[in-house]
């Protein structure tokens, strides 16, 4: 199993990215589950999982705490007894810190089949002020993306030329070694690349 | 003094700051593990409905490991529910899973509607009369710890996770006001909880991390709330708050709680040299790479470690996830036998 995060704080259109991800992933062959905080919280009906044969389960939200870290492990023990998938995609709240649950996830699985693919965070660039101007928002943006390996400056095709290219300034400035991708799930810009990497990228940790 | 303390005169004198003959192995958050519950026939899901298997697998940790307390609930749902989110209890998994808020109630302090008749409110009855079974069965004996989320943390789990986020640091004023309300609700419920026979509450605002939450925010926006409610709570209380703390530690002091507990990401040396010898800290023992992960020989010199670091007492950092194997569990407990009396220490 590769297990993938997906971060980004609200309205990042996380979760427009899984569903369009796990679709794309499907239909190349892959059998993919998704964990979310909470199963309400992604908008994939029963129609689309049989579809595409997604499995969704939730591993509880509420703040940080040992309850959440422990639903988290126990459902991937779950999955990997069962018909396992290739690629879990797991989508933490917006406040989730990437390497935490990257670290809660390597304490289980060494003595499972599991490998660590990229994390991905997005970025909305139609929001880039708001974000890293608030002392404690930027904080926590800031957090996440130190953490990813690849920040997807998101919903390019609503936001301007210089605001993309004023987004790109700051993200590059927080995580100099991630790679960056522009995109637009709706209009497709970005989003093969993002395909690609979820299935070849897999990190050292 | 006398050798021959009870658990729960050792607990309950440790958090008055009173000498006690060696320090207290207790908790005040979720421990219930499954060599208990497999002993008992117990399935995970249903304990968390029913008082009787509530309290029964609660006496169960004192009764098959000695462990030096009794505490009820188990989850974090208990609270939401009452002010009507709903629950997922995962009856259809066999494993362990925790049960989860799984539709939220709260959109703003408007929707925040606190039941008339609060101890009849959701699973709050439940909790009740675990209590007081507990208190029947082993109240000479054993301290009979409860818990309760802390305002910022309930927040978290009657509305969306992200909204509250951004609406602190957008409108904080907002959330003042939802933090204020759901204040008055944790105090009403704390004093139900006391009513029925609880010797010590925990207050949990896992929310307030650092990890999440800058130290100007928590102090500004959470802060006062913990002052207010741990001031309307009748004692002995403790402050829980994981993750990053020690940028909030004097804070956390300050708020008035008997005594404080932290996970094993702060920094003991220095929240003992910042509180001084006498307060009372709680926790920094990884119950997790520890106590379920870590092998039974490393348990006891992990105890003492945290201990000589400058925690308190035997406190794991979190709740206890239910699959600690059974041998960790008694290498904690033994962890200490021998150990010498604990000087009084207290929070200032």
């Amino acid at each position: 199993m590769k297990l993938v995060q997906i971060a980004g704080w609200l309205g990042s259109g996380k979760t427009t990215l899984i569903i369009a991800l796990s679709r794309a992933l499907s239909l190349k062959g892959s059998r993919v589950a998704i964990l979310v905080n909470e199963v309400g919280a992604i908008p994939v009906d029963g129609k689309v999982i049989q579809e595409y044969g997604l499995t969704v389960k939730d591993i509880g939200g509420g703040c940080i705490c040992c309850q959440v870290a422990g639903n988290l492990m126990k459902t991937l023990q779950l999955l990997s007894e069962g018909p396992k998938p290739e690629i879990v995609i797991i989508e933490p709240t917006g406040i989730a810190v990437p390497s935490s649950i990257r670290a809660t996830i390597l304490s289980w699985g060494r003595k499972q089949d599991v490998s660590m693919g990229p994390t991905i965070v997005l970025f909305d660039t139609t929001r880039e002020e708001k974000l890293l101007t608030y002392e404690s928002l930027k904080r926590l943006v800031s957090t996440q993306l130190k953490d990813a390996d690849i920040i997807a400056l998101s919903k390019v095709d609503m936001a301007s030329a210089e605001a993309i290219a004023r987004a790109g300034e700051s993200v590059r400035l927080i995580n100099p070694g991630a790679r960056i991708v522009h995109l637009s799930t709706t209009r497709g810009d970005g989003f093969e690349s993002l395909v690609q990497a979820t299935e070849k990228i897999t990190v050292q940790v | 003094m006398s050798p021959e303390m009870t658990p729960k005169e050792r607990v309950l004198k440790f958090l008055k700051g009173e000498k006690v003959d060696r320090p207290p192995i207790f908790s005040g958050m979720g421990n219930v593990i499954k060599p208990v519950l497999d002993k008992y026939g117990i399935v995970f899901s249903r304990v968390h409905r029913d008082s009787e298997l509530m309290a029964r697998a609660a006496a169960g940790m004192y009764r098959e490991f000695g462990y030096e307390c009794a505490v009820v609930p188990f989850d974090l749902g208990v609270e939401a529910e009452a002010l009507g989110a709903k629950m997922n209890f995962y009856d259809e998994v066999e494993g362990l899973l925790y049960p989860t808020v799984s539709e939220k109630s709260v959109k703003d302090v408007n929707d925040v509607g606190i039941p008339g008749d609060l101890e009849h409110a959701g699973r709050i009855p439940v909790v009740t009369g675990a209590i007081k079974a507990l208190r029947r069965e082993l109240g000479d004996k054993v301290a009979i710890g409860t818990y309760l989320l802390g305002p910022f943390t309930l927040a978290g789990q009657v509305k969306e996770l992200d909204e509250l986020f951004e609406e602190s640091f957008l409108e904080p004023e907002k959330t003042n006001r939802l933090l204020e309300r759901l204040s008055d609700f944790i105090v009403r419920v704390s004093r139900i909880y006391r009513d029925a026979g609880a010797d010590y509450i925990t207050l949990r605002e896992m929310g307030g991390t650092s990890d999440v939450m800058s130290p100007k925010s928590f102090r500004s926006l959470i802060k006062p709330h913990l002052i207010r409610i741990l001031s309307e709570m009748s004692r002995p209380s403790i402050l829980h708050i994981c993750g990053d703390t020690n940028s909030i530690i004097t804070d956390m002091a300050e708020c008035g709680a008997d005594a404080i507990s932290v996970d094993q990401k702060n920094c003991m040396a220095d929240t003992r040299q910042k509180l001084g010898a006498g307060a009372i800290i709680l926790g920094n023992f990884d119950p997790i790479k520890v106590l379920h992960k870590g092998e039974m020989q490393d348990v006891g010199p992990a105890v003492l470690d945290s201990l000589k670091g400058g925690a308190s007492a035997v406190w794991p950092g979190c709740d206890l996830w239910p699959e600690v194997p059974k041998e960790n569990m008694e290498a904690l407990i033994n962890a200490l036998k021998g150990a010498k009396p604990e000087p009084a220490r207290k929070v200032s």
